[in-house]
């Protein structure tokens, strides 16, 4: 049962970790609430047993730096959109060639009141 | 660099927002618009919702301008999307869609579509002959060579760009709650059947304050799409303008959201 948690605590850990560095690092909250739990779990016992396997302490301090690591984008990450120049010149460039069709076209005569 | 899963998820994800707003519309193509201005702009924020964790993914904007040729003046409806910086590694998106429309029902003349998508690059055009209801098409691919086809189109059928605006034509003052209305959208050179529900009048809180909403559920024919009408809804303005405030749709895990950020230069 504790190689169970031990196992569990880990994997958990190691997602919160990917899903941390990712620009989804929003979602590794629940990786990490995971962790932490089955972390707990197969800390107590292991106390139970006599022993605490040093892995238990791994998993506790790698999601602890993936936690601060999700706080820190949360607060600092600027939410804006960059490099636009490329799209921007597009915009241009087809409305010129948008206009030279439909200059082509049998429009009615219309015009906007 | 490119994930593959999560390439197939954004690309899942940035559909489901344009068929949400596109399956918003309405379509008495005899409306007048009074809803829509010149020179307009409204920026929404698009976001993926996990059980309140929201993630911002990108900006979609939703613009209007003049098109003057020598013997009309049209109007441009652009919408963008792009992906915010922070997914631009991962996964950028630099979309352009655009229709060129008789100002006074937004008939279509001209749509312009061009999608690029991390490595996905395509583009699309429609020429619209109102008179015989046919449409020349032009689509490019990366690496492609250039396709032609003519299509013929019902009565009423538009673009995708068209049909999100008409939307705004409807007259939902004196619409049931509970009404249903169907419409057809000429998307990737097939006509597509979509569907509203009129659910009746909500005030909720936007960034650009509170407002009183019409509610509508989105459905669609196409199972891939939006699946039923329950789980898909759009919120727009009560008001002169009826801009669109506020989208929600389900998505496999969790759900999308399209919320308003700033509004300018409306007709009303």
């Amino acid at each position: 049962m504790k190689q169970v948690f031990i196992i569990l605590g880990l994997i958990a850990a190691i997602l919160t970790t990917i899903l941390a560095v990712l620009p989804l690092s929003n979602l590794a909250i629940f990786p990490a609430i995971a962790a932490l739990i089955f972390g707990l779990i197969a800390f107590y016992l292991s106390k139970k047993a006599g022993y605490v396997k040093k892995i238990i302490q791994f998993t506790f301090l790698l999601t602890i730096i993936s936690i601060s690591i999700t706080i820190y984008k949360a607060i600092f990450t600027k939410v804006e959109v960059e490099n636009t120049e490329e799209l921007l010149n597009k915009e241009v460039e087809s409305k010129q060639e948008a206009i030279e069709e439909l200059e082509d076209l049998d429009l009615e005569d219309i015009n906007i009141e | 660099m490119i994930n593959f899963t999560s390439s197939k998820t954004f690309i899942f994800f940035k559909m489901r927002i344009i068929f949400f707003l596109v399956f918003l519309t309405t379509i008495s193509i005899k409306a007048q618009n009074n809803a829509v201005g010149k020179t307009e702009k409204l920026v929404f924020t698009a976001s993926y919702n996990m059980s309140g964790v929201l993630n911002n993914i990108a900006e979609v904007t939703m613009e209007t301008s003049e098109a003057k040729t020598s013997k009309a003046t049209l109007l441009r409806l652009k919408c963008t999307a792009a992906t915010y910086s922070k997914w631009d590694n991962f996964f950028k998106i630099r979309d352009l869609y655009e229709s060129y429309v008789n100002p006074n029902n937004l008939k279509p003349y001209l749509h312009k579509r061009d999608v690029n998508e991390g490595r996905y690059y395509k583009a699309m055009k429609y020429t619209f002959d109102p008179k015989s209801n046919t449409v020349k098409s032009v689509q490019t691919k990366r690496n492609k060579p250039e396709e032609n086809k003519n299509l013929t189109i019902h009565t009423g059928t538009k673009d995708i760009v068209s049909t999100i605006y008409s939307l705004r034509l409807i007259d939902f003052k004196n619409m049931p709650v509970g009404t249903k209305k169907t419409f057809t959208i000429l998307f990737d050179r097939e006509e597509m059947k979509g569907m509203f529900t009129y659910l009746g009048k909500e005030t909720i809180p936007t960034a650009v304050g509170k407002k009183e909403c019409y509610k509508l559920a989105i459905g669609s024919n196409q199972p891939d799409v939006l699946k039923g009408t329950n789980s898909n809804f759009l919120w727009l303005t009560a008001d002169e303008n009826k801009i669109p405030v506020y989208g929600k749709f389900k998505i496999p895990v969790g759900s999308g959201e399209l919320k308003i950020k700033s509004v300018s230069g409306l007709k009303n």
